[in-house]
């Protein structure tokens, strides 16, 4: 009987071809993919496991001129939710269709947030907004509370089976030492926009979610504060958990900067500033909230301190500013807290104009400083149908060129704007303009406002659809002559123009930066004082205003507010008449007159009269220039 | 014949399996222990990994010391045996549930084993018994037709799980079996024709009913989805193709010598999903590379010859045509995970004979080992 393997030999022998052919095929096709292609898979498998995450550079302090720090960081626990994670990808991916059908129910928000959010005193909505925040990069953690407390640390790391998709963090931010002081000019942060995302020229390198400056300084030095950005190469699993670092590199931290700003200046014009609009109220004018005070070393430009009202707390911002508080910030009743009015707000700049008017008529030789005027309150000249009053309705009799200034009196400046306006030569827009009034100052500070100089030119193409409107008059002219009309100033551009009556004639390029510190705390840029208007101004016409300036702080509209102060002082009033608010108080001063050093200009909006609301603030900001007693000044003046 | 008692034990055993066996037992060990060094409950994984293999000596003595010709007469207790085993899941108290297939036996909540997998081997001893009966001649539409029935039984209860890859497993073993049993080229030639189109159909069939109940009934969409992501792996690497792209990856840049015990990135990074079980394979290729895979495959084949010696040494077609049946079983465990792996086969949860983490598997591959070597301790006669 032949044996099984002898009757089926040819079977046994397929069966045996079969595996052989089998596991060849496998070992084939294990050969073109391990060796013959294992490169390629090499790379994939490399890309696969490292991510690469950038770290932030620490970003550079600002520091006042004396080394004040003014913002520096701080570590801030934070609690952020990993938008990849795959119960948080899931919400995500429903809200990113088409279909809002499909979008998470705030029912199942809560179920996945609820908790969190009350545990960290927020909303479960607030907690969305962020994590569903597009203005990042996609990875990126969700910073959804800054700054919780060790309680809610400790709670939400107990608990992390429940919230697997949480992390508490330490993250990098801002801290304000001194708290809102100098915040116009200091700027806040945020996350970069898409619009600053995009501009690559400037934010090269930058990516989604990165913290940028968003105004201020902040803003305009943010290629020397942001640093180079580190990378650390981290392993990471399928469901994208770190679980090793594979290689870093370390941030170049952002350099500190010195900033021209004296903390204890800008500390006295802040608190002088928000003194002014609380006189303005107890003076019964209520609706005033808003102004600005700069102040000027007028040999350099350097801007010792600048402050704008109403103010905004910087720290709103850290970690992201929830939508309901910047809404608050933007709301046409909050008067704007974010703008900058010291720079970016034109104010007809009323009876402080009047030195410009004055230079420009001695200029045109048509007034000198003892050639007189006669005011009657009641000026006539552009015929009886278009009667200007004066401020002083009962008139200030025979008055000088230089009394003008002293009292202000406005009846002399419609006179030499009247003759400036007959003359045809539009001379009172050259004087502004070489005065800087009309044009940006250039001050490293972002959202700068230019002003109007208004002239025949502009008043045609400004009422293009209306052709009556279209001509310029004599009455326009007039109404400049007392800075009224269409002309408009910022108060650093009115600075500036009593800084450089002071200087000479020379008006210096404002800046707040003052040099940039390296690694080491070294001086390795500085800003060089820099000539932006030479008016050309001749020093006795110059000599004129400064003498019909001491004289109002000494006998004229602001002599109450400077009564006992040594230091010589040349200042101006002005009340400017906005239509449907009340008047609006300001002062503009260089000191001491001998030998000028400081120019301040302050203005509260709808404060009512420059000589009792914002003189006083001036008074005390050059007392603590220099060095002069601080003083609550009252008085009842009713000038302009 | 004059036999010490050493060499008449020595008769007995089969050295170059046991050895075959044994080094694969340790080479499988060594890979799971890589694969789960990662893991939090890593130490745990590895001795029950250990504990299966221990298990799995029990079915192999018994296995060994039963004479198989004796099983030839149980056939009825054995399909009763086999029918209970793949029914079992679907018993209420008795089933469990995982990856959408009830393919496990509980017992108060106990997860005991994946009945499916011993019931392969009774399935061939069975299917065995059914060929020799017919002497080797299963050449005729009728007998073939005949011997299906067994087979499409045995498939049909497995797709109640139902468990795709297991009922592969049942064809792949009958088909190595006919082989042997006599079944000529035509007739496979047809035999595939016609599961083309069987299958063709039963997608189409499957796709229409989803669409009037509305919901996914019969085939589950994730078998499917396997299906299709094998017949093109760019459909969604995200979802049903990461699977394979991520173990392509893995293998495939283990070039040549691999990156080292351990030190396999894509499995320790935990890309590749269910690494100590069914893509273990996976882990060897990344972290041991060609060479390592080549030993692999080299222990292999020198498992699948030594079946395939001790078939043909077999005194009877019976026993023959059982040990064909346990190479049939590994060789098309071996293509298809070995294959799904590289993107060869279909997605499905086969594991790998001796290797993968899995002690119903691992019993089952032990057991089969006890059939080969009471086969070939009995080539010379029975009880001899």
């Amino acid at each position: 009987m032949p044996t099984v393997s002898q009757e089926f030999r040819s079977r046994f022998g397929v069966l045996g071809i079969i595996v052989v052919v089998v596991l060849s095929a496998l070992l084939v096709r294990l050969w073109t993919m391990q060796v013959l292609n294992g490169e390629s898979f090499s790379a994939q498998a490399e890309n696969n496991r490292v991510r690469e995450i950038s770290i932030q550079a620490p970003r550079g302090r600002i520091l006042d001129r004396n080394g004040v720090p003014l913002v520096t960081n701080r570590s801030a626990l934070a609690v952020s939710v990993d938008p990849s994670h795959e119960d948080v990808r899931a919400l995500l991916t429903r809200t990113w269709t088409e279909d809002t059908a499909d979008d998470p129910t705030s029912r199942e928000l809560n179920e996945m947030f609820g908790e969190i959010a009350a545990l960290l005193g927020i909303t479960t909505a607030d907690v969305w907004e962020r994590v569903t925040d597009v203005q990042q990069e996609a990875l990126r953690p969700r910073v959804i509370a800054v700054d919780v407390s060790m309680e809610s640390v400790a709670q939400i790391a107990e608990r992390q089976t429940d919230f697997p998709w949480a992390a508490v963090e330490e993250i990098a931010v801002r801290e304000y030492p001194n708290g809102n002081l100098a915040a116009h000019v200091l700027g806040y942060t945020g996350a970069i926009s898409e619009e600053q995302f995009k501009n690559s020229d400037e934010y090269a390198g930058y990516e989604r979610g990165d913290t940028v400056g968003k105004s201020g300084v902040e803003r305009q030095y943010e290629g020397v504060l942001q640093g180079d950005k580190g990378w650390r190469r981290i392993e990471v699993n399928a469901s994208g958990r770190a679980q090793g670092v594979v290689s870093e590199q370390a941030p170049r931290p952002g350099n500190d900067i010195r900033l021209t700003i004296d903390a204890a200046v800008q500390a006295v014009t802040e608190d002088e500033l928000d003194k002014a609009i609380a006189e303005a109220h107890r003076q019964g004018y209520t609706s005033s909230r808003a102004g600005a005070a700069v102040v000027l070393d007028i040999e350099t430009g350097e801007v010792l301190a600048s402050t704008s009202r109403p103010t905004y707390d910087p720290t709103a911002f850290l970690g992201g500013i929830s939508s309901a508080e910047w809404e608050a910030l933007n709301a046409k009743t909050s008067e704007y807290p974010l703008n900058d009015r010291a720079i970016m707000a034109a104010y007809p700049p009323a009876s402080t104009y009047k030195v410009i008017t004055a230079i420009s008529g001695m200029e045109a030789g048509i007034t000198s400083e003892n050639t007189t005027y006669s005011c009657t309150g009641r000026w006539t000249d552009m015929g009886k149908q278009w009667p200007k009053w004066c401020w002083k309705r009962t008139g200030h009799g025979t008055v000088s060129l230089r009394g003008g200034l002293k009292h202000s009196c406005d009846t002399v400046f419609y006179e030499i704007g009247y003759e400036l306006y007959k003359r045809g030569k539009e001379e009172l827009q050259a004087t502004s303009r070489e005065f800087g009034l009309g044009s940006k100052t250039g001050i490293d500070l972002p959202g700068e406002s230019a002003g109007r100089v208004p002239d025949a030119a502009w008043k045609k193409r400004y009422n293009e659809n209306y052709p009556e409107y279209q001509t310029w008059l004599p009455g326009d002219t007039v109404n400049m002559s007392i800075g009224q009309g269409d002309m408009l100033t910022t108060p650093l551009q009115m600075a500036l123009v009593y800084a450089g009556l002071a200087n000479d004639g020379d008006i210096m390029k404002p800046h707040v930066l003052k040099d940039v510190l390296g690694s080491e705390g070294d001086v390795i840029r500085t800003i060089e004082p820099e000539v932006l208007h030479a008016t050309g101004a001749p020093a006795e016409m110059l000599g004129v205003v400064e003498r019909g300036l001491i004289d109002v702080t000494e006998t004229g509209t602001a002599k109450g507010v400077f009564v006992g102060f040594k230091p010589t002082v040349a200042g101006k009033t002005g009340t400017a008449q906005v239509k449907g608010k009340d008047d609006y108080a300001w002062f503009c001063a260089y000191a001491p007159a001998e030998d000028p050093k400081y120019a301040v200009a302050v203005i509260v909006e709808q404060g009512g009269h420059g000589g009792s609301v914002t003189g006083p603030a001036a008074r005390n900001i050059l007392a603590h220039l220099l060095g002069e007693e601080l003083k609550t000044i009252r008085t009842t003046d009713e000038s302009r | 014949m004059n036999k010490t008692t050493g060499q008449r034990i020595l008769d007995k055993v089969n050295v170059p399996l046991v050895a075959w066996v044994a080094a694969l037992l340790v080479y499988g060990t060594v890979m799971v222990a890589s694969a789960t060094s990662s893991m939090s409950s890593g130490n745990s994984m590895l001795l029950r990994h250990l504990f299966g293999i221990g298990v799995g000596l029990a079915p192999l003595v018994v296995a060994w010391f039963i004479d198989y010709t004796r099983l030839r007469g149980w056939q009825g207790p054995l399909i009763a045996f086999g029918a209970f085993l793949l029914i079992s899941p679907r018993i209420p108290g008795l089933g469990g549930t995982a990856k959408g297939a009830t393919s496990w036996l509980e017992i108060a909540d106990v997860r005991l084993f994946q009945p499916s997998e011993p019931a392969k081997l009774i399935f061939i001893v069975i299917f065995a018994a059914v060929i020799a009966n017919m002497k080797g001649r299963v050449d005729t539409p009728s007998r073939i037709t005949k011997a299906l029935l067994y087979l499409a039984g045995a498939v049909f209860l497995i797709l109640l799980q139902p468990d795709l890859g297991t009922g592969m497993v049942f064809v792949a073993i009958a088909m190595v079996m006919l082989v042997v049993g006599g079944m000529k080229a035509k007739h496979f030639a047809f035999l595939a024709v016609a599961a083309a189109v069987l299958v063709g159909a039963i997608l189409g069939v499957d796709a229409g009913l989803d669409q009037i109940a509305g919901r996914d009934v019969g085939l589950k969409d994730y078998q499917k989805n396997r299906l299709l992501v094998f017949v093109n792996p760019d459909i969604d690497p995200t979802d049903a193709g990461y699977n394979l792209a991520q173990s392509k990856i893995a293998i495939g840049s283990g070039g040549l010598t691999g990156k080292g015990l351990g030190s396999g990135t894509q499995s320790n990074l935990h890309f590749i999903p269910e690494r100590h079980t069914d893509f273990i394979f996976s882990v060897l290729g990344e972290e041991l590379g060609f060479f390592g895979a080549v030993l692999l495959l080299g222990l292999y084949l020198a498992l699948l010859l030594t079946a395939l010696a001790i078939a043909t040494s077999s005194r009877d077609l019976y026993g023959a045509l059982i040990a064909t049946g346990v190479l049939g079983m590994w060789l098309f465990q071996i293509l298809e995970n070995v294959g799904m792996t590289v993107g060869m086969m279909p997605i499905t949860g086969i594991p790998l004979p001796f290797m993968s983490f899995g002690s119903s598997s691992m019993v089952t591959n032990l057991g089969a080992v006890g059939l080969l070597l009471s086969v070939w301790s009995r080539r010379y006669g029975a009880g001899s």
